[in-house]
């Protein structure tokens, strides 16, 4: 008899061990299936890549060049926390090899040059900067056709007063229209931020930054 | 020269959960920063009063104000000073990956591989941000495993959860695997990384994904608060969060510590950094009664009396506070002395079939 049963045990131990695992595999599949379902409303605090293109993102000050930065950029999260203004997005899964790293999206936030991201990361992938004027994300492009001090439908200047390089960045003509001197703006977004003109931004950053097609649309 | 510590595992518990705390902290700092920055913090401190996100926040500020600088006086009152308490709150930053503690910047000698061997460039940076964990591991092995990493500690409550199904007598199957499988792991994903020019393997590795995870999770939580919707905990979690629920699923029914044991590719460079480690475990073979309460307790599968350690063993000392002969302790030496004795030993691993040698 307990010659009989041992055979009989391992059997059963094996259809129990598959039945465990297939439960197992069961469990994870429902986890995940539940985990899916909650990541639905993960709340996106931007629409960037739908909304913008590529020309919206930028990335925070002191980037390398964008091959060299994927390579380097570990997604620690350490420049997102050390960012002061909060600009400092992080990719989700739809970023594909991009994901967890870091971006600003300025029509939402523009970055106020703290710098403080260049000192926090640990990999060389965003350089410390000692003066706000390094700083070179992008350049500010004003739509004249948008602005209602260019074309004439009032007198704003919010730009102008919000921009840390007052006076070199942006300058003012006629009616307080905005000008932006390339050669001085940093391209930190702040002025997109305040534009009054709320549907599309009649100052927009835009950056020459070699996006991949993958974030690019 | 045998060194057996009292109360170790309490000190390293205590660690294990300081690093949680720090994980959960850190984001909120970083909010506390924005809040700051915009001069925001009192209205946001007004409108949370009573709820626990204002006073965790609240308790932030008492905590950076009561530090030096952190406030100033002004005409017989004392002020917070911005600046300061600014420079504090924005001085502490990161994760398990990689952390920064005011002048102390750490990063995971797995990252600072992946990202010297992808942009196939040496910053100083990074070479001083890996060097207290290199040395760390050179003396004292692969104590990240077993003091810091989050996912270990997970684990380690896993495996109770193994203990309590075992009592209600649904044994949990306990598979071995090759140990090798993780230092292959570790070559395949950094032959990835270079191919690619991108860190791969940042996106599997445990305490990587839990410390982006805490991150993602607070500022989704504090981004619904500020929206004004009840803060829905899971807010921010992406899909790596699926590979550690995974990974623990599998660890209570399948395989017992699989993951540390034999596939975490950042435990298999501490393992190889800590092959010329310093500190090791080591036996007193006269006292040693082979009664092998060591062999039960050991999270990484060793027989801890018997086996030369080699690299797989991560110094958590478990075998040394279970050792009720006084017969294992850490000692100071680069080899592992074999074992050498006719007597076998009559229990394997925890969950092992008994057998006799």
């Amino acid at each position: 008899m307990a010659e009989d049963t041992t055979p009989k045990d391992r059997d059963t131990g094996r259809r129990n061990f598959f039945k465990r695992v297939g439960r197992s595999v069961g469990q994870a599949a429902l986890g995940g299936g539940l985990l899916t379902g909650l990541l639905q409303l993960r709340k996106k605090r931007t629409a960037p890549i739908e909304a913008r293109g590529r020309l919206g993102l930028l990335r925070p000050p002191g980037a390398v060049d964008e091959a060299d930065f994927l390579a380097k950029c570990i997604r620690c999260t350490r420049c997102s926390d050390a960012c002061e203004a909060q600009c400092i997005l992080l990719f989700g899964p739809e970023g594909g090899k991009h994901q967890s790293s870091p971006y600003i999206f300025s029509n939402e936030k523009g970055c106020t040059m703290c710098l403080q991201c260049g000192e926090a990361c640990p990999t060389g992938a965003l350089v410390p900067l000692a003066e706000q004027s390094d700083v070179k994300m992008g350049v500010a492009v004003v739509d004249e056709r948008l602005c209602v001090s260019h074309n004439g439908t009032g007198v704003c200047g919010a730009c102008h007063t919000v921009c840390p390089l007052r006076n070199k960045a942006i300058v003012q003509d006629f009616r307080n229209a905005p000008l932006v001197d390339p050669d001085f703006c940093t391209g930190c977004g702040l002025c997109e931020e305040i534009c009054i003109v709320r549907d599309r931004r009649a100052i927009q950053v835009k950056t020459d930054r070699a996006w991949d097609e993958e974030v690019g649309v | 020269m045998i060194w057996q510590p009292k109360g170790l595992q309490g000190i390293r518990r205590t660690v294990q959960f300081l690093v949680i705390v720090m994980m959960i902290t850190i984001p909120t700092l970083s909010r506390y920063t924005n809040y700051l920055g915009a001069r925001e913090l009192d209205k946001s401190l007004e409108r949370w009063d009573g709820t626990l996100q204002g006073e965790v926040l609240g308790g932030l500020d008492a905590v950076l104000r009561a530090l030096p600088g952190g406030e100033k006086e002004r005409v017989g009152r004392m002020v917070r000073n911005r600046t300061q308490v600014l420079e504090y709150a924005q001085s502490v930053r990161g994760g398990p990956w990689s952390v920064q503690i005011g002048p102390v910047s750490m990063t995971d000698p797995l990252a600072g591989a992946e990202s010297i061997m992808a942009s196939k460039q040496l910053v100083w940076v990074l070479l001083i941000s890996l060097f207290i964990p290199i040395i760390g591991t050179v003396l004292f092995g692969r104590i990240f495993c077993s003091w810091v990493c989050p996912m270990g500690l997970l684990l380690e409550f896993t495996d109770k959860l193994r203990n309590l199904l075992r009592f209600l007598e649904i044994r949990p199957h306990n598979l071995h695997f090759s140990r090798s499988i993780k230092y292959v792991l570790l070559g395949v994903g950094l032959a990835l990384t270079v191919m690619m020019s991108m860190p791969i393997l940042g996106y599997i590795y445990p305490p990587a994904i839990i410390g982006r995870e805490a991150h993602d999770l607070v500022f989704g939580i504090f981004d619904r608060i500020e929206e004004g919707r009840s803060g829905f905990w899971m807010g921010g979690l992406t899909w790596m969060s699926l590979i550690i629920l995974g990974i623990a699923l599998f660890e209570v029914t399948v395989s017992r510590r699989w993951w540390c044991r034999y596939v975490c590719p950042g435990g298999g460079l501490y393992s190889l950094l800590g092959k010329i480690r310093v500190t090791r475990v080591k036996r007193v073979a006269d006292k040693c009664t082979l009664c092998g309460d060591c062999v039960v307790v050991c999270p990484m599968g060793l027989v801890p009396m018997q086996d030369v350690m080699g690299v797989e063993c991560d110094n958590c000392g478990l075998c040394v506070s279970s050792c009720n002969d006084d017969a294992l302790g850490y000692s100071i030496s680069l080899k592992d002395e074999p074992f050498v004795s006719s007597v076998g030993t009559n229990k394997t691993d925890k969950e092992g079939v008994v057998q006799s040698a």
